[in-house]
């Protein structure tokens, strides 16, 4: 999982972190246990990812519940602020 | 912020549009400023904890908003870290705080106690300096709540007064929904608000739904507190019972903040303006009122205060008080001026001026 520069508080600075899940939502919560509180910065108390992040596996943006959104070896996740200008 | 802040002097911390800002200054004459922290990014509030003169606490954004309310906490005039978590309903619940509004120390015996007002309106709890919350749910689910709505800034709880006397006894205040009081520590929780007046409901008294604006404890020290609310401004005495309006004597039932003086009895600071449909000082003078004898009376400060083209307001947390001999009152307006007086109000000085839009202000002594 990439790292974005706004969240690396959370991490000790990694920009990647290496973990084993199936699913987006499983990733975060893999990513909280070991980083505690990075994953509400990324999805609400429902689980809903917040407005104005993205999730990414490899290029794709997902648009699905993120329990839906499988993940293989070898992916890579990326959560980016969106660009909100206008 | 990297400096230090002598011991003794005045702190005004300001939350603004686009960052907050830590004003100091030793005489209450020359100021230095340290900041912006989270420039950029909106700072609701923040404040000095009056308890030890050194913490500084913040309600902004995580960086900028997509990643969601955090409270901040470090060393006056050091820049403030994020807390590891920030207030949460239960998971999987359907409400998501959005923001955090107020941050309010807690006793003067628990000192790692602070609060937390969001919305949607919500009263956390943390016992630790901020790094866990605790869901206050007495109040946070209690039984009027399905029938709560949001004023004009959103259904927030801004305003959270503990009682010096008796760290068991609360009061809070939501837009729209009104005040509500605990005396056993939270346990539970009662609406209180009779005697104010929800002039745009067809029933202008009722149990709640009254448009709270600010509390303010009075310094008579027995319970007695003030309110400015949308429809009026007033003081409920000693030990609850209905609130008395004090409206009469001012240019205006509506105005934003209220702050009480921290020493002397039945003495605060408002400033009225136009209405909820111009919110901007009447005759475009910028004026603080100030009343002595608990609203019976009140008097109009602008010595100082710009008018009579000043066409600005103040916000919700736009006003505070600092504790000193004479006492020295602050307000920061929607236009981004910061005046200051220390004289109890009599007259202010402009201590800066192009700030972003003044969305907090608080007062207190770095020890």
């Amino acid at each position: 999982m990439r790292i974005p520069p706004a969240l690396r508080s959370y991490t000790d600075g990694q920009d990647e972190v290496v973990l084993e899940a199936s699913n987006v939502a499983a990733m975060l919560r893999a990513l909280d246990a070991n980083f505690p509180g990075i994953r509400d910065r990324v999805v609400d108390e429902a689980g809903r990812r917040r407005p104005y992040v993205n999730v990414f596996v490899n290029e794709e943006l997902i648009g699905a519940s993120l329990p839906e959104a499988k993940l293989n070896p070898g992916d890579v996740v990326h959560i980016l602020p969106s660009v909100a200008g206008g | 912020m990297a400096r230090s802040i002598k011991k003794g002097s005045a702190v005004v911390a300001v939350g603004t549009k686009k960052g907050g800002f830590l004003f100091h200054s030793p005489d209450r004459r020359k100021w230095s400023v340290e900041g912006p922290f989270n420039a950029g990014g909106a700072v609701y509030h923040m404040t000095l904890d009056p308890r030890d003169g050194r913490t500084v606490y913040a309600a902004a954004p995580m960086g900028s908003e997509p990643w969601g309310p955090a409270v901040y906490r470090g060393r006056a005039g050091e820049e403030p870290k994020a807390t590891k978590t920030a207030p949460k309903f239960k998971e999987g619940s359907d409400l998501s705080v959005s923001r955090i509004w107020h941050i309010e120390p807690g006793p003067s015996n628990a000192p790692d106690t602070i609060y937390a007002g969001v919305e949607p309106a919500a009263l956390f709890r943390s016992d630790d300096r901020g790094d866990t919350w605790h869901d206050v749910e007495s109040l946070n689910y209690h039984p009027t709540r399905k029938e709560w709505q949001p004023g004009n800034g959103g259904l927030c709880l801004h305003s959270v007064l503990v009682d010096p006397r008796n760290p068991r006894h609360l009061m809070i205040g939501i837009s729209a929904v009104g005040a509500f009081e605990t005396r056993d520590g939270g346990r539970s929780w009662t609406t209180e608000n009779r005697g104010v007046r929800a002039g745009f409901m067809p029933n202008q008294y009722p149990e709640w739904g009254q448009c709270v604006h600010k509390l303010a404890w009075d310094a008579s020290g027995d319970g007695a507190i003030f309110q400015q609310n949308h429809c009026g401004t007033y003081h409920r005495g000693p030990d609850g019972g209905a609130w008395t309006e004090v409206t009469k004597g001012l240019p205006s039932e509506f105005g934003f903040p209220i702050a009480a003086h921290p020493e002397q009895k039945h003495t605060a600071f408002v400033t009225p303006l136009i209405g909820a449909e111009n919110r901007v000082f009447p005759k475009g003078q910028m004026a603080v009122w100030k009343t002595t004898s608990s609203g019976k009376a009140w008097r109009s400060h602008t010595k100082g205060l710009p008018g009579p083209r000043a066409y600005m307001g103040v916000l919700r947390e736009g006003m505070a008080v600092d504790a000193a001999d004479p006492v020295g009152v602050y307000v920061g307006t929607n236009t981004g001026q910061l005046f200051a007086s220390r004289d109890e109000g009599e007259s202010w000085k402009m201590i800066s001026d192009f700030l972003p839009p003044i969305l907090s202000v608080s007062a207190g002594e770095a020890r």
